[in-house]
């Protein structure tokens, strides 16, 4: 699929990628907010540091004055983090009024996104989120208690119900609230749940069983059950065991003086799977010789309907 | 600028002689070669000839058992399915992890629809464990379906081997395989050493043929029911009126991958080997997924760079002209890394940022020299961006 990002997205990446001056890439050394969203495992993460003035007396008046990230993911990730620090730095927001920038305006900024990659802009204002609640913690500041819709826990601790993307209940929950996901393909969009192995859609508690939840139940489908396995077709044991006792007693030593040897892979029924290593493995034909004597050695000793398969 | 066209595994140029023959076919000779009138008589011999064409470069074997397709995709479909209901007495079948979707997907389609499906899995290398393929072989084994070559990373299977083993254990069980990517890069003969393959698929687009038709090899005798109803054309067995173009493009096309094997695999190897030399000398921390396989398509080149992503690469390399593909699931539609780096388990810090680059006939020095020249240094700028790359010391940091 060609890429149709906006103008405005491939200028931020292009600019950052060049490194152009102006552009936010980087790390802030001691910072006074540090917010890190995604995982190498999941193929996008945003380190995201800030830096405020203190107001001499009242931190809740700290204005954010510089804004720094380091990200891995793709292009619209590296464009939605440029947004991110953009957005900040302009505006001298405190980092409580920061707080309002909302995945949409990171979106409406970059002039749309396409919609898989929603999530580059989710994980932006995640990453934010989490900047801030560290400056609060460093500088005192109870955001529990100025912004209680804000108190999320520890998120991280819940039960996975996405393990390809490792997404915990408690924040499904409070994401599917807050973006008004409506849908299974909703969900992976904005947040990357369910969009691998898809086993969590229609789960126990699953994907589809939190939606109905949240916003009442709908008709879904009849799960689908897997068919039954049914077990392997065993050689029968006595025979597999004379098999073994032949090679043994008879067929490796035969090969060990032709500086070759035999390992048995497998036996289906009168079936003898097996390698012949060593001198056998010089053409084909002394393969097919060396292949004969050891077949006709297992007949002979065992079952004459015994065929051996070279593996 | 001149784009470096180095994404031959996802489609290829026409070739010129490709077309030149497909012209009367579009213009003047446009019949239904169905068609009674003397007109249409040479679009129905264009057909027959091709047939012949394409049955001599597969090893000269009948042209009857050639049925020509719409895709490669079709192929899988009518090959996979056409011998699942020609067998409704065996319900067991065997495919790998690393197929092309077109198989992979009927795999589990099959799964849901009653039969026992085998995934076999792969090793780091990308390659199969033949003691597990030995033990999947089954009494009620119906199909095995592995491809001659894998289209992300390059990485061929043994499947005259492969056959061989599946015959011996039982004559009835049909054996199938995926030679999109293979033809023209490896000899295909299915008279010699694969004479125990039964079902062979390929597509025209892979091999510089126009994209939209394809081929299915039946060989005499196998147990298989047309997949496509509702003609009489290929004999019963792909109804739909023949793409007379298309297929006479097709059977040129195949003539010159077969001429074109000795340059695959000497001039083009020597082209991806020294970019791939180059290539790890200047770029730290990158896996070339395959590299240790006994055998690998000389034109695929599939790196796996530590710390970064790859959409951003490939767009990065879009803008220097240079066309290549990913891995990467930001490029894939999905929300997952390619499954083949998956199944191999490439290293999670580097499954992310994989490229694929693959070359052609028409790809040369100068080609690798410009990749080789833009590069290194893309990598190292998205890496500046990177929370997980020490920039100072020049190494991953997780
Ligand atoms: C190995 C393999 N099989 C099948 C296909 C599908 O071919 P087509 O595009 O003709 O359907 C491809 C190409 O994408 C391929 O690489």
């Amino acid at each position: 699929m060609p890429w149709n990002y906006s103008d405005k997205v491939l200028k931020l990446f292009m600019d950052a990628v060049k490194g152009e001056t102006g552009t936010h890439m980087g790390e802030l050394e001691n910072p006074d907010g540090f917010g890190e969203h995604g995982s190498i495992v999941c193929g996008d993460t945003l380190r995201f540091t800030f830096r405020v003035e203190r107001h001499p007396t009242d931190p809740t008046r700290d204005i954010i004055t510089q804004a720094r990230y380091l990200t891995f993911g793709c292009t619209s990730a590296i464009a939605a983090s440029e947004a991110l620090c953009i957005l900040l730095e302009e505006q001298g927001k405190t980092p409580i009024e920061a707080l309002q920038v909302s995945n949409q305006d990171l979106i409406d900024f970059l002039d749309g996104l396409p919609e898989q990659k929603i999530h580059c802009s989710v994980m932006g204002a995640e990453a934010l989120q989490k900047a801030v609640a560290d400056w609060a913690s460093k500088r005192g500041v109870d955001l529990a208690e100025l912004l209680p819709e804000l108190a999320h826990g520890d998120e991280d601790e819940g039960r996975t119900v996405c393990n390809c993307f490792s997404v915990t209940e408690p924040y499904l929950r409070r994401k599917i609230k807050e973006l008004g996901l409506q849908s299974i393909a909703e969900i992976t969009n904005a947040l990357k749940a369910g969009g691998g192995c898809t086993v969590c859609h229609h789960a126990p508690g699953g994907l589809q069983d939190l939606l109905d939840e949240i916003w009442g139940v709908k008709p879904v489908g009849q799960v689908e059950v897997a068919a039954p396995h049914t077990g392997e077709q065993l050689s029968p044991y006595r025979l597999g065991q004379q098999i073994e006792t032949a090679i043994e007693a008879v067929v490796r030593p035969l090969l060990q003086d032709e500086d070759g040897d035999i390992e048995l892979v497998d036996i289906k029924g009168h079936k003898i799977y097996c390698r012949l290593i060593g001198a056998a493995n010089q053409s084909d034909a002394a393969d097919q010789t060396f292949k004969l004597l050891v077949e006709q050695q297992l007949k002979d000793q065992v079952d004459d309907r015994l065929q051996v398969i070279a593996v | 600028m001149k784009n470096v066209y180095v994404d031959n595994n996802a489609t290829t140029a026409i070739a010129p002689e490709v077309l030149a023959v497909m012209q009367p076919y579009l213009t003047s000779d446009y019949f239904n070669p169905s068609s009674m009138y003397d007109a249409a008589r040479s679009s129905a011999e264009a057909i027959e000839s091709a047939r012949r064409t394409v049955a001599r470069c597969l090893g000269d074997i009948d042209p009857d058992q050639i049925i020509f397709t719409g895709s490669a995709t079709e192929s899988n479909n009518a090959a996979l399915f056409g011998t699942v209901q020609a067998n409704p007495k065996r319900g067991h079948v065997i495919t790998t992890t690393i197929e092309h979707p077109s198989v992979l997907e009927i795999g589990k389609e099959l799964e849901r629809r009653g039969q026992e499906v085998t995934f076999l899995s792969v090793d780091r290398n990308g390659e199969l464990v033949l003691d597990d393929y030995v033990r999947a072989l089954r009494s009620d084994t119906l199909v095995v379906s592995i491809m001659m070559a894998n289209n992300e990373t390059g990485v061929c299977y043994p499947v005259a081997e492969l056959a061989r083993i599946a015959k011996e254990t039982d004559a009835e069980i049909v054996v199938h395989t995926d030679a999109t990517q293979a033809l023209g890069k490896l000899p295909v003969d299915l008279q010699d050493d694969l004479q125990h393959v039964d079902l062979l698929s390929f597509s025209g687009h892979k091999i510089h043929a126009p994209k939209g038709v394809g081929c299915l090899f039946v060989r005499r005798g196998t147990r298989w029911r047309p997949f496509m109803l509702g003609g009489h054309q290929e004999k019963g067995r792909r109804a739909g009126t023949e793409n007379v173009p298309y297929i006479v493009g097709l059977a040129k096309a195949c003539e010159l991958a077969i001429a074109g094997v000795p340059d695959e695999q000497g001039r083009v190897r020597n082209l991806r080997d020294r970019l791939q030399k180059a290539l790890i000398e200047r770029i730290p921390a990158v896996e070339v997924n395959g590299k240790e396989a006994a055998v690998r398509l000389p034109n695929t080149l599939n790196l796996a760079f530590h710390g970064i992503e790859g959409e951003a690469i490939l767009f990065e390399l879009s803008r220097h002209g240079i066309c290549a593909s990913s891995g990467s699931a930001c490029t894939s539609g999905t929300l997952d890394p390619s499954h083949v780096l998956k199944a191999m388990q490439v290293p999670f810090t580097a499954i992310h940022g994989s490229v694929r680059i693959s070359l052609s006939r028409y790809n040369n020095q100068e080609d690798i020299e410009r990749i080789i020249e833009v590069l290194p240094d893309i990598i190292a700028r998205l890496r500046k961006l990177s929370p997980y790359w020490n920039d100072e010391r020049n190494c991953l940091e997780i």
